[in-house]
């Protein structure tokens, strides 16, 4: 029973990094109808931007933190210029190829200017996990979980209380009628651009600062569980893409104390298998047409 | 006040308006007749900024909006009710109209109370959301958030496609109280019968040119009607 329920702790904090990494991918899939596999990649550029700075200089830590949101920001910015903007009335694998273009061109960069495989990135907390009882949880844990649940209420205010939020719903619902009603679509395309890519690079702050290292495989990393989270939780929905990203994290936590860490993944794959293929009402296989 | 010339619009190498050259006067309603794929749609989004013209010119109130993106034309004061009303559908009412008033930037909650006066029906449904509304209610919302940007110039395409007789009525009576209101209307219709009756002036289309134009007793409406319909080789 501990035992579950250690899993199950350790599960949300994973959970909630997928769950950031997720909101991020969908929030780029939703608007614009395009999967955008540079997404990862961007915030691995931003977190090897900080690594380069922190090499460089004694930085502390809230500038390791806007070099990494800041990084991802303009890398994301970059994509959208290259690979989204040009596409964004033609074809939707003509942009999602263009986006794989970028993610090698930005994985070369980051190998480029940092060559080696690992790179240490400094720990957020002093150690020491907080004891539940018989539980114990790391304090970046904690922040994981209190940034996700505030990330998420950040974003339905600005969707659903602000006047950006309401380009951006209408840009979900019909873009052809957004533009029509004076939406400038272009610019809202690339301001949740820069959205995502900052809700990314929060996350991928968190991520390495817990695990306390850099290397260039974050990318892939970063956009697999972004896109897994997405499509279980019924690919093109926010709060699906949340309880998608903190299913995954639970699902990965317990098959790797039950089954090996072998089996992990495998488990997740089966379970979107089996979904694709039953489609319940909730997974919404047509918003990608 | 809206004074098209020689336009041409093409997708790819498929010409759809080849030369069009038209005019809407300030003040009045002009309809726009045509049969299916004469271009009458083509023409409302080149207008509007969606499409862009290849070659002629566009000029609203003197000053040349061809090639405009569509948000700077809503800026000019021009709002386009689209052809199959593409309210957003999972958007509330409220949401629908706030989105109609996203340039503006003084303070627009008047002009919702007085669309909620025009459209008492949405004013019910204002939490709704848009796409659980009936074809009439969905079309009245596409008018009254077009209406939010205040626009010296309503382009309306089909706005009576797919509604029960009754609704068409409805619709038609909402066009003429606009006009009486003051809005210059320039509307593409299929049905001849209806546009005529609220109607100024006329042109009728045919495969991507205008092939007539004037005031609805200057042709006979059998005539009007087959031509816009079936097109004159019919």
């Amino acid at each position: 029973m501990i035992d579950f329920l250690q899993n199950t702790l350790d599960g949300l904090a994973l959970g909630s990094s997928y769950a950031l990494l997720a909101v991020g991918f969908t929030l780029i899939f939703g608007v614009l109808r395009r999967a955008n596999l540079s997404f990862g990649p961007a915030i691995m550029v931003g977190c090897y931007a900080a690594v380069w700075l922190s090499l460089r200089h004694a930085v502390a830590m809230p500038a390791l933190f806007a070099a990494v949101v800041l990084g991802s920001v303009a890398a994301g910015l970059y994509v959208e210029r290259l690979s989204f903007a040009p596409h964004r009335k033609g074809s939707a694998i003509a942009a999602m190829v263009a986006s794989f273009a970028l993610w090698m061109q930005l994985e070369e960069l980051a190998t480029l200017l940092l060559p080696q495989h690992i790179y240490p990135f400094p720990p957020l907390l002093d150690a020491g996990p907080l004891a539940f009882g018989p539980l114990v949880l790391r304090k970046e844990a904690i922040l994981l979980m209190a940034t996700a649940v505030a990330v998420c209420a950040g974003l339905r205010f600005l969707l659903y209380r602000t006047r950006f939020g309401v380009a951006v719903r209408a840009l979900i619902d019909d873009p052809t009628a957004a533009e029509l009603t004076g939406i400038n679509v272009s610019r809202v395309f690339l301001l949740v651009f820069a959205l995502a890519s900052a809700i990314g690079g929060v996350a991928g702050f968190l991520i390495v600062a817990t695990h306390e290292q850099v290397t260039p495989m974050l990318g892939m990393w970063s956009t697999l569980k972004g896109l897994l989270a997405m499509m279980l939780g019924g690919l093109g929905s926010l709060p699906g893409a949340v309880v998608g990203g903190v299913v995954l994290g639970l699902l990965e936590a317990h098959s790797q104390w039950y089954l090996g860490p072998q089996l992990r993944d495998l488990v997740a794959y089966l379970l979107l298998f089996v979904l694709l293929a039953l489609r319940p009402p909730w997974m919404n296989t047509q918003s990608a047409s | 006040m809206l004074v098209v010339n020689d336009l041409v619009t093409s997708y790819g190498k498929i010409e759809a308006l080849k030369g069009v050259s038209l005019e809407v006067n300030e003040g009045s309603i002009t309809c726009l007749l045509g049969p299916n794929g004469a271009g009458k749609t083509t023409l409302m989004m080149t207008i509007a900024g969606v499409l862009k013209p290849r070659r002629g010119s566009v000029r609203f109130n003197g000053e040349e909006i061809g090639g405009l993106r569509p948000d700077r034309v809503v800026g000019r004061g021009i709002a386009l009710v689209p052809e199959n009303r593409l309210v957003f559908p999972s958007m509330t009412v409220l949401d629908n109209l706030h989105a109609g008033a996203y340039q503006r930037s003084d303070s627009f909650e008047a002009d919702v109370e007085r669309m909620f006066t025009r459209f008492p029906r949405l004013r019910e449904r204002a939490a709704q959301q848009a796409g659980t509304l009936s074809g009439g209610e969905q079309q009245m919302l596409a008018v009254a958030r077009a209406l939010m940007s205040r626009p010296k110039l309503l382009l309306m395409d089909e706005p009576s496609l797919g509604l029960a007789p009754l609704v068409v009525e409805e619709i038609f009576d909402i066009i003429a109280q606009l006009h009486r209101d003051g809005t210059t209307i320039f509307l593409v219709e299929q049905n001849a019968h209806m546009a005529l009756r609220v109607a100024k002036h006329f042109f009728l289309m045919e495969q991507g040119k205008v092939t007539f134009s004037g005031d609805p007793g200057s042709l006979a409406e059998d005539e009007v009607i087959r031509r816009a319909y079936l097109g004159s080789k019919a």
